[in-house]
């Protein structure tokens, strides 16, 4: 019987191997790629999204049927992450999963920009952070300014009160940052708690590192770069961040080697596809460590982004087939690893 | 016809008319025939104008379906209106062909940075600006074919103008002309037959009078 700080870690770990098991294995993608659209809607009614598919299917059809059911999917599996965890545990990804928080904020905020009905709105809510629909379904019905006071208290408040002085991108921006400045400000006292900021700050690592080569090929002055980068990344500081951003493209590509998350990366033509080599990279990085601490909050985490990553893969693959995007594009765009 | 007075001068103003109007239906004939040489050219353009609009929506449709499937239907609904904020501008002027006054649409800079926009960095993925780029550039290529379209239909309109112009002159105005002409020459014909009539009995009446009164004379003179 495992006693200790361990046994925090053994439950949770095991139940999320056993969710592991159950995700679609790679090979599958592939064959899931030379499906029509109504076909890979029949194989995922026999994995684990049949539930959602043929609770939604009275009111959705086609890719926005398949659209709402993984994400709801996704908020069911998370909850149920955050359910069985205690302790520590509990409390690490309750604060991981704020980011649906903030995604939910966002979506609420864009879809009274764009004056969208509310159905709408509750279709692009993903409750798998801290609040529940509930909180959501009320927020929304309400007008920005109460939306704005609903946060007050909170961190989110100050980039939410300047809404209607300044645009909304600025405000979804300072949001993840107040996200990501939250956790990787935190000093680790403890092994699983460092395991756990360290995890955040490669995910920053990989943001900031995203955000400057996808400014760098607009040739966005070096401020206004900086003005996107997260502070505390893992291996990419402020000062090295503002390093890069102000070389030219050669020379920063061929700093970039060495880092951790430029293994095996590619410069290609389209940027969305260097992001997809980004985001494989950052998986196979966590998978290492997670094998390495396989008694810690690492294999949850590995769990929970692999969980996300397979959303959204089957996302491109219905949308792109739906849309009749060829094969080729299609699996340029899918992170599989 | 009827109208027509059949004189010396109005023959020679006729005449001249038709030599005008000759001239004007080689020349019309020429300039239509420039229009249809300038109209294939420009519809050979207008062909890969279109069929590169053509690829820039799909392209940008599946830019559309990417971005909606990795960044959220929410996302893509919010950017595209606060997109929609500043149309796109542009300056429309002028050039001839030919004397078809057809457009030149001057496209201001359409394409905007990814900073710019309305969208957070952090929150989106580079298929948005993927997206929007792709939308962009179908704004220029659909105002590209908007200026290659109107001056196709201009230069239609003045080929059909021209060409009614030769068929009119061809099949009317000169044929009408020259069978006016024609009754014109005949009638002063028929008049100069009348006139040398006239007088052909006006000098028999004459040589007839004379022989009347040498015949007078020639009897008074032998009473």
């Amino acid at each position: 019987m495992l006693i200790g700080k361990n046994a925090t870690w053994a439950y949770i770990v095991a139940r999320t191997k056993v969710m592991k098991r159950k995700l679609i294995p790679k090979d599958e993608f592939r064959k899931l790629l030379n499906m029509d659209f109504n076909e890979i809607v029949r194989y995922l009614e026999e994995t684990e999204y049949k539930k959602e598919i043929d609770e939604l299917a009275y009111k959705y059809s086609g890719p926005r049927l398949l659209d709402y059911a993984l994400y709801l999917n996704l908020s069911r599996t998370y909850n149920k992450i955050v359910r069985v965890s205690f302790g520590l545990a509990k409390e690490l990804l309750t604060l991981y999963l704020r980011r649906w928080d903030i995604w939910n904020i966002i979506n609420i905020l864009r879809g009274k920009v764009a004056n969208a009905p509310l159905e709408e709105i509750e279709e692009t809510i993903v409750a798998a952070g801290e609040k529940d629909i509930e909180f959501y379904k009320n927020l929304m019905m309400k007008e920005p300014e109460e939306i704005v006071k609903a946060f007050e208290g909170t961190p989110y408040n100050e980039p939410l009160s300047k809404y209607g002085t300044v645009s909304i991108s600025e405000i979804e921006d300072e949001l993840y940052k107040i996200y990501y400045n939250e956790i990787t400000k935190l000093k680790p006292a403890e092994l699983s708690l460092k395991l756990f900021v360290d995890f955040v700050k490669m995910e920053v690592d990989i943001k900031n590192i995203k955000t400057i080569l996808r400014l760098k090929v607009e040739d966005v002055p070096v401020e206004e770069i900086m003005d996107k980068i997260i502070p505390n990344g893992y291996e990419l500081s402020v000062d090295e961040a503002r390093k890069l951003a102000a070389m030219s493209w050669d020379e920063l590509t061929k700093s970039l080697e060495g880092y951790w998350f430029w293994k095996g990366v590619e410069i290609e033509k389209e940027f969305s596809t260097i992001e997809v080599e980004f985001d494989k990279a950052w998986i196979e990085a966590i998978a290492r460590k997670a094998s390495n601490y396989p008694l810690s909050i690492l294999p949850v985490l590995q769990y929970m982004v692999l969980k996300k990553v397979e959303i959204d893969n089957l996302r491109i693959l219905g949308w792109g087939k739906w849309q009749n995007i060829p094969n080729e594009e299609i699996e340029r765009q899918l992170v599989i690893v | 016809m009827a109208e027509v007075q059949p004189t010396r001068m109005e023959l020679i103003k006729l005449r001249r008319r038709i030599a005008m109007a000759t001239r004007g239906h080689s020349l019309l004939k020429m300039k239509r025939d420039g229009l249809i040489m300038e109209f294939r050219e420009i519809l050979e353009e207008a062909k890969e104008v279109i069929g590169s609009m053509i690829e820039k929506y799909e392209k940008a449709q599946q830019k559309l379906a990417l971005a909606i499937a990795v960044d959220g239907a929410m996302a893509v609904k919010a950017i595209s209106l606060a997109c929609c904020r500043v149309p796109p501008t542009f300056t429309i002027k002028r050039k001839s062909i030919m004397g078809v006054v057809v457009p030149v649409i001057k496209r201001e800079k359409v394409r905007k940075r990814v900073i710019d926009r309305d969208y957070g960095v952090l929150s989106t993925t580079a298929r948005i600006d993927e997206a929007v780029a792709a939308y962009e550039e179908l704004i220029d290529a659909i105002l590209e074919v908007a200026e290659i379209e109107t001056t196709l239909r201009r230069l239609i309109e003045e080929i059909d103008r021209t060409k009614r112009r030769v068929n009119a002159l061809e099949f009317r105005v000169i044929p009408n002309m020259e069978e006016t002409a024609r009754f014109i020459t005949f009638k002063l014909e028929e008049m100069d037959r009348e006139t040398i009539i006239k007088l052909k009995h006006l000098k028999a009446k004459m040589a007839r009078r004379e022989a009347e009164e040498a015949r007078k004379a020639e009897a008074k003179a032998a009473a």
